[in-house]
């Protein structure tokens, strides 16, 4: 009994460690934002850090209302122009990424000839190519084309992002739909769009789900787009949360919230939608 | 002459009911190209946009290639074309250099560091537990939230004064650090945010890796007396290897272009300490309205990134047609 005991406890004993180690380094920062999105600010300052006090939705209310420090008592405040600006960027860009990429991603797998699979391939290299190789020209572009600082000229540079991601990984998909199926439409009298529209995309509807959604993530995440092709009337919130640092003393409490608040549509994802994720973050390589 | 032919049932439970086509042979033979290449049409036409818009960014592309071959300032009119003078400046320029070096010692340090840890949390999240489910969802937490965020909390956390880790570490009778505010230690406290955000990347494709193994070689070794660490060893690792390689693809072209930690927390300070290359492109621009400098940069930065990730691309390929082959 005893000796069963010890060949058993060395394993147990590294899983706990193990899992303490991961708790400790990969959940607690989230939770300590969290926790310092909902102190006063002299609880937040406060050394020897604080892990029990009284919590407020003071920093939220500032953040989303305005508050009377900043100067904004009524209205609609900057944080949440922010996030409808993110929304329209972000979602504006998947809605066109799957208009243009289904069809592409679906042409892809039926018949991928000579320039279609470079084409495909060539969208799968700005993937990996450093941002600023196409948005430092296109700064200059967009100024001459009066397209810098407006929601299309966003949504086009978006699809640096999305598009790529929705083409590899609806192309992974529509891979998997059996080509059987396809030619007993196509024997009923279906042409090719009849075919995509009403066989080929029910059959992997949870797949362009999870794959728009990935792709909404990684578009909501983006910071460069932002920073170097949009002013004042489209500023994305991972643009905009930047400003909260900008006061004379930094507001962390704020910047927890805004944090916090940014994080949401990543962390629902992560905790209702993983089905399809190694998926998406390896753009098809891996199911 | 008539031809029968029987197309039978298809899937188990698909509505489509087998159809018996009775058809003219030569009739149907030339309809039938003409039907394929007008297929072939209409899928041209479906890959059209992409198309249209792959041409909207390469010509930027393009532009930004020759912006690079230009003394192009934000604030000055004439543009002069100057060949190479660019990349001929920067190559003998100290700061640029560094830039260099840095970028490269942030991407070891990544592989070094992510590659390892993300092994040993997939083999934990593959280990079945009653917490098994809860750790796999919250694994993937720090992938999902915007980069900048993390970089902020960790920015918060790391503040040599008051914050939580240094109190941490002292409490537990360790040394405190300044972190990012010391040039010795920002790099490093760098790849540690890196590291919180992308180790989880390594450790889903890894532990998609393990998951992979088949379960009757398992079952096999264990027969045959193989111990819990010599199946991970001989089993496991060589089964491995197109999936470390997976996670090196993209952690290598993601660190050699890393921007978006460094922005929100250094900003490529203390002295230069985390000026990588993309940073010092974008400051070329946005500080010194030095277009055809910053464009020579970033277009370095391109080309240095595109032949690594091509040869490692080449490599995994290669590496998944063997491991497949294998078994």
């Amino acid at each position: 009994m005893s000796s069963r005991v010890s060949r058993i406890s060395p394993r147990t004993v590294y899983v706990t460690l193990g899992y303490l180690a991961f708790t400790i380094f990969v959940i607690f920062p989230i939770i300590w934002v969290f926790m310092m999105s909902l102190k006063e600010f002299r609880d937040i300052i406060a050394y020897p850090p604080k892990f029990i006090f009284t919590p407020t939705l003071k920093n939220y209310a500032a953040i989303l209302f305005g508050s009377e420090t900043a100067g904004l008592t009524t209205g609609i405040s900057d944080y949440v122009n922010f996030l409808k600006n993110s929304i329209i960027i972000s979602g504006g860009a998947v809605l066109l990424s799957t208009i243009i990429g289904l069809p592409a991603a679906y042409s892809l797998a039926r018949s991928s000839i000579g320039i279609k699979s470079m084409v495909a391939f060539t969208f799968l290299s700005f993937r990996f190519a450093p941002e600023l190789a196409v948005i430092l020209p296109l700064y200059k572009i967009y100024q001459e084309l009066n397209l810098y600082d407006t929601f299309i000229g966003l949504i086009l540079v978006h699809q640096l992002i999305t598009l790529p991601l929705v083409i590899w990984i609806m192309l992974s998909f529509f891979r998997e739909v059996p080509i059987e199926i396809e030619e007993a439409a196509r024997v009923d009298g279906a042409n090719v769009w009849q075919v995509l529209l009403n066989v080929a995309i029910p059959i992997v509807r949870p797949g362009i789900a999870s794959a728009l959604i990935i792709a909404f993530i990684f578009s909501w995440n983006n910071l460069i787009f932002g920073l170097v092709l949009a002013g004042g009337n489209t500023q994305p919130v991972t643009v905009g949360i930047l400003q909260t640092m900008n006061f004379d003393q930094i507001k962390w409490g704020w910047m927890a919230a805004a944090a916090m608040i940014a994080a949401v549509p990543g962390m629902l994802i992560a905790i209702y939608f993983q089905r399809h994720l190694v998926r998406g973050l390896t753009m098809g390589a891996l199911k | 002459m008539t031809e029968l032919r029987l197309r039978h049932s298809f899937q188990h439970n698909f509505p489509y009911k087998p159809i018996l086509m009775i058809s003219n042979s030569k009739h149907s033979a030339r309809s039938l190209t003409a039907r394929l290449s007008d297929d072939k049409f209409q899928y041209y036409l479906m890959f059209l946009p992409a198309l249209i818009l792959l041409v909207g960014i390469m010509y930027p592309f393009i532009t930004g290639v020759y912006i690079s071959f230009t003394n192009e300032k934000l604030y000055l009119p004439t543009v002069e074309f100057i060949g190479f003078g660019n990349y001929v400046n920067l190559i003998s320029d100290r700061v640029f250099q560094q830039s260099v070096v840095t970028v490269i010692k942030y991407t070891l340090l990544v592989l070094v560091i992510q590659i390892p840890l993300g092994f040993a949390v997939a083999i934990l999240l593959d280990e079945t537990s009653p917490l098994q489910k809860f750790f796999r969802s919250s694994v993937v937490l720090p992938l999902l939230i915007p980069p900048i965020i993390a970089g902020l909390m960790w920015k918060t956390m790391m503040q040599p004064e008051a914050g939580v880790i240094n109190w941490a570490l002292q409490s537990i009778g360790l040394p405190a650090f300044s972190w990012l505010s010391n040039p010795k230690t920002a790099l490093f406290s760098i790849v540690i945010i890196d590291t919180w955000v992308f180790m989880p990347f390594a450790a889903l494709i890894l532990l998609a890796g393990l998951q992979s193994v088949s379960h009757e070689i398992i079952e096999a070794s264990k027969i045959d007396g193989a111990s819990t660490w010599q199946i991970l060893r001989f089993v496991k690792l060589p089964w491995m290897t197109p999936y470390i390689l997976l996670v090196m693809v993209f952690r290598v072209a993601d660190s050699l272009k890393t921007f978006e930690l460094i922005y929100p927390t250094t900003r490529g300070g203390p002295l230069n300490a985390t000026r990588v290359m993309h940073v010092l492109g974008y400051e070329e621009a946005f500080r010194w309205a030095n277009m055809g400098r910053a464009m020579a940069i970033i277009f370095m930065l391109w080309l240095i990134s595109y032949i690594v990730s091509n040869r490692l691309v080449k490599t995994w390929e290669k590496s998944s047609e063997e491991t497949k082959g294998e078994f």
